[in-house]
């Protein structure tokens, strides 16, 4: 696959009404305000492999209802990008979030997760449910259900003499053609025929971080099966689930399971793969906002 | 003016699930319960001129969701009609009763016109009643003038609105009053609806309301603190919209103007109006996301959802054989059918899927079954008469059509889906089909001018309908060829059927539904018809009586009458050699192996017919329009069967015919067999 160059950042549909950075512990993140209805929807960073751009697709119309705040994680886009483990910690990514509600003067949101953005969502809402009124999660990265087939399967850490299909998530391999891996990556992440654009943002973005990042992240503590188990059962605001059928990344069971997990809602979105916000925008525009909508 | 008879009431699309009377100071108060939704919407009743039947439009719709109280009120309907108490504290009290009676304990009230005094006294007086309230064609608070109650020496417009002209002119009042009621162009059914539900009270009880209705409530709005909505035509001709906008003002509501509507919405656009009241009516989380499952528009397999009339034997045959051509083009198509009995006999029969939701269909045939008399249908009326059931069905398509997408509607005759897409246009969301077998209404000679007005009064609201929304009907398919059309006009002033039809419609020729008989010695024989015999299949009643004279002129004579599911055999006249079925299975095998039918002039048995070559002679149905212009025109095209007088046709007359045609060799013109696959290939490009 032939992917171009990282190149300008396109035209936006709209541009953030405000935006600043936040430091914790000498690390800044980069935030961005849109709009200023009621009430606000936090857009939170998934992996960071991507950047906030990833939600570029949901800002401006969510931002015409409603008031969008949006980071990017550590490790990409605008903030910085340290190499430690422990930087990447969930409870960390949680902490950045709140943050961001305060220097944002936002009491309460409405969490908007992707994939990995699941673990901090589940921070948030069953730690600081009243920081949070209601949870959307998209393709959710839970491991309350086990993935379907061989992905992250392969030893991170060995060397092969060839990395084939999810052999490529080996920090080796990121090391000597992290491109290949991010073109692989997001060809699982867009099953959906006719996808290259989604594809070639996301290669993009990830081109604006680096392997040594990334390693970074792979070594950093994630919530385990039973802690998402406690927090999924103590949260009690509003939960809905986005989960595509085709998704290859994660499958569709963690979606259906955390659905089951926290009592929420669950729209099953049949042909869509792991990225349905970029690939079906207009359906799950709509659905965030019914969403966010039937929380007033 | 030109008035009819009050009729009895016409089908409705619902029945109510309890009904009762309350009394209060000695006088009945009628309710109706329809439902069995967690929440409660209560109609009330308006000023007593008309009663609970005026919200006929709505009461099926949300009784699907929702438990729906009416009432008449006092004055009107079952109610009684006392000389005295009309005061607003007399329908406020009413209500009370009625929902006391009803064991509701909390509702969302529904008032129009006058009756939205009561339901602002019910929103200030019974908060813990009343959750929510809708205001639709809000009143001002005027005094009655003290001119009501002096004769004039002439009552022009408003003059009329006057105690002694009530009393002298009322149905004049009438008719003249409902005329500003539903200003709207084409109006006629709403009007004659009302004016039939006037007539169910009298002058004097109106004139006694008069005299009581203090429509003086302003203080009270200051304590409405339920979630209100308000509903205003802005061509309300009796409550002008800025009193709509200054209620919905005081009352802190939101206002919902309906561009060009008249003061009565709920009956002239009740699809709107419908979805208002079910959108208001639904509690919060009723909008969440429902859970399931959306398909992305690539991983759809081809649906089409085909809506069949049930009215007329004919349509079902012919929808599946173009179903069937329609999956030749697309094999992977699916295609759901939302149909009623009859049309889901053979479906099922056919293995065809059946929608669910048609379970819950309003049954149409049943209505115009309803509506028979002695080979006697007036059609036209008949299918006025089922306004009610039409919008139900609109709204239940439409709520199989919200929650499911298909990429195609084709709807044969199915008037509910083409009159309301076009009334609301923004509600198509897939590719839309319309299909028929005659255009125009036409009228019967004995129904008058009034009936030539009405006839050209819904050819019209259907010629400006397309002309305006010509985006409706992607494709609109005449069953027939160009020269089935009859070479009447719409009416005055408007373009000849066959031009503007030609303009409009792609031509299809005859669907027939199934192959022409090949060997008709074999099927003789395997349906026991022996080779000397000639053998008649009657399916007209009354022409059983034509045996005797007609056995004497043709004495190889075999004579079968098919009374129908519907008439008991032993009802019938007791003849001689003549047999009386009450049931044949596969009738068409027997017409097609018969030596003359004698059948009604239904345009489907007729065609079979001709296009099995066989002799028959057609007596179409007293009143029937479509039997008596549009069949026989296509008929006498194709040089088909004899056409008979029901009236003229003495037993020795229709003897004579039958003596004259059995057995006869025909010429008729041959009829199409490629009509299925040629309505299909314009339909597949849909696909």
């Amino acid at each position: 696959m032939i992917v171009a160059e990282t190149v300008r950042e396109q035209t936006r549909a709209r541009y953030p009404d405000e935006e600043g950075y936040v430091e914790r512990d000498g690390v800044r993140v980069f935030y961005e305000v849109y709009g200023d209805g009621e009430p606000t929807v936090l857009l939170l960073p998934t992996w960071s492999i991507v950047h906030s751009r990833v939600w570029k697709l949901q800002i401006p119309y969510l931002a015409r209802h409603c008031r969008v705040v949006t980071f990017d994680p550590r490790g990409n886009g605008k903030s910085d990008r340290p190499l430690e483990a422990s930087a990447y910690d969930e409870h960390e990514l949680a902490a950045d979030a709140l943050t961001v509600l305060d220097a944002t003067e936002t009491e309460r949101a409405v969490l908007v997760s992707l994939s990995l953005g699941a673990h901090r969502a589940l921070l948030l809402a069953a730690g600081r449910p009243n920081r949070v009124a209601g949870a959307v999660f998209i393709c959710p990265s839970v491991p309350l259900a086990s993935r379907p087939g061989d992905q992250f399967s392969y030893s991170f850490e060995e060397p092969f003499d060839a990395y084939h299909g999810w052999a490529k998530v080996n920090r080796h391999y990121w090391l000597v053609d992290f491109r290949g891996f991010l073109e692989f990556f997001f060809s699982q992440m867009f099953t959906e025929p006719h996808s290259t654009k989604q594809v070639e943002d996301c290669v993009g973005w990830g081109l604006e971080t680096t392997p040594e990042v990334l390693i970074a992240t792979a070594y950093a503590a994630q919530v385990k099966k039973d802690e998402a188990r406690a927090l999924s059962s103590q949260i009690a605001c509003p939960v809905l689930v986005l989960q595509g059928t085709e998704d290859a990344i994660e499958g569709p069971a963690r979606g259906i399971a955390l659905a089951q997990a926290t009592g929420g809602r669950l729209v099953l979105l049949a042909g869509s793969g792991h990225g349905p916000h970029a690939r079906d925008p207009v359906r799950v525009n709509l659905l965030i906002r019914e969403f966010v909508e039937s929380l007033s | 003016v030109i008035v009819t008879e009050t009729a009895r009431e016409q089908t409705r699309a619902r029945y109510p699930d309890e009904e009762g009377y309350v009394e209060r100071d000695g006088v009945q108060i009628y309710w109706e319960r329809y439902g069995e939704g967690e929440r409660t919407v209560t109609f009330l009743p308006t000023w007593h001129i008309i009663h609970s039947r005026s919200w006929k439009a709505q009461v099926p719709y949300l009784a699907r969701q929702f438990r729906v109280v009416i009432f008449d009120p006092r004055g009107n309907g079952k109610s009684d009609r006392p000389q005295t108490g009309y005061a607003v504290e007399d329908y406020y009290r009413d209500a009370l009763a009625v929902l006391d009676a009803a064991r509701v304990e909390r509702t969302v009230v529904v008032g129009f016109s006058d009756g939205t005094y009561p339901a602002v006294m019910l929103a200030a007086l019974a908060p813990e009643l009343v959750e929510s309230v809708v205001l639709i064609g809000g009143q001002s608070e005027e005094e009655t003038p003290a001119e009501f109650w002096h004769s004039r020496q002439r009552y022009e417009g408003w003059d009329k609105y006057n105690a002694v002209y009530w009393l002298e002119h009322y149905e004049e009042f009438l008719w003249w009053f409902f005329a500003q009621v539903c200003s709207e162009p084409h109006s006629t059914k709403q009007i004659e609806d009302s004016v039939g539900w006037g007539l169910e009270t009298t002058a004097d009880v109106l004139v006694a309301n008069e005299r009581e209705f203090d429509r003086r409530i302003g203080p009270l709005l200051a304590r409405v603190r339920c979630p209100v909505l308000v509903i205003h035509g802005t061509e309300d001709a009796v409550a002008e919209p800025e009193h709509g906008i200054s209620l919905a003002q005081e009352l802190g509501a939101p206002i919902v103007l309906l561009e060009g509507s008249g003061h009565g919405p709920q009956m002239r656009d009740p699809v709107k109006v419908n979805g208002l009241l079910r959108e208001f009516v639904e509690p919060g989380p009723a909008r969440e996301p429902r859970a399931g499952t959306w398909t992305r528009a690539r991983s759809r397999p081809r649906r089409a959802l085909y809506v069949s009339s049930p009215i007329g034997l004919g349509h079902a045959r012919r929808d599946v054989a173009i179903a069937k051509e329609l999956r030749k083009l697309h094999p992977e198509l699916e295609i759901d059918w939302l149909a009623q009995h009859p049309v889901t006999a053979v479906l099922e029969e056919e293995g065809e899927r059946i929608h669910p939701a048609s379970a819950e269909l309003a049954n149409e045939s049943g209505h115009i079954e309803s509506e028979s008399a002695e080979h006697d249908l007036h059609v036209f009326q008949a299918w006025r008469r089922m306004d009610e059931i039409l919008v139900a069905n609109f709204m239940l398509f439409h709520d199989v059509v919200r929650d499911d997408p298909y990429d195609l509607w084709i709807g044969d005759e199915a008037w509910e889906v083409d009159y309301f897409l076009h009334e609301n246009p923004e509600l198509k969301t897939a590719a839309y089909v319309w299909l028929t077998d005659f255009v125009g209404w036409l009228p019967m000679s004995d129904g008058g001018d009034r009936e030539a007005f009405l006839t050209a009064d819904y050819n019209a609201e259907m010629i400006e309908q397309i002309a305006r929304f010509p985006r409706v009907r992607d494709q609109a398919i005449f069953v027939g060829n160009p020269e089935d059309l009859v070479p009447d006009s719409f009416g005055p002033e408007l373009p000849a059927i066959r031009d503007w039809t030609e303009q409009h419609y792609d031509f299809a020729g005859y669907v027939t539904g199934f192959e022409p008989v090949q060997d008709r010695e074999r099927l003789r024989a395997e349906l026991g018809y022996s080779p000397g015999e000639q053998v008649c299949i009657v399916t007209v009643g009354g022409s059983g009586d034509a045996y005797p004279p007609a056995k004497e002129l043709v004495p190889e004579l075999r004579m079968i009458v098919v009374a129908g599911p519907r008439i008991d055999p032993a009802t019938l006249p007791e003849e001689d050699g003549l047999e009386v079925r009450s049931y044949v299975h596969d009738l068409y095998r027997h017409l097609a192996a018969s030596d003359l039918a004698v059948v009604q002039g239904g345009l489907t048995t007729a065609m079979e017919l001709t296009a099995n070559g066989r002799p028959f002679l057609y007596f179409p149905l007293r009143h029937h329009f479509e039997q008596n212009f549009h069949v026989r025109h296509r008929l006498e095209r194709y040089g088909a069967g004899r056409r008979m007088d029901f009236d003229e046709a003495t037993p020795d007359v229709t003897a004579q015919a039958i003596a004259e045609e059995i057995g006869r060799e025909v010429d008729y013109l041959p009829v199409e067999t490629d009509g299925a696959a040629k309505a299909a290939a314009r339909i597949a490009e849909l696909l």
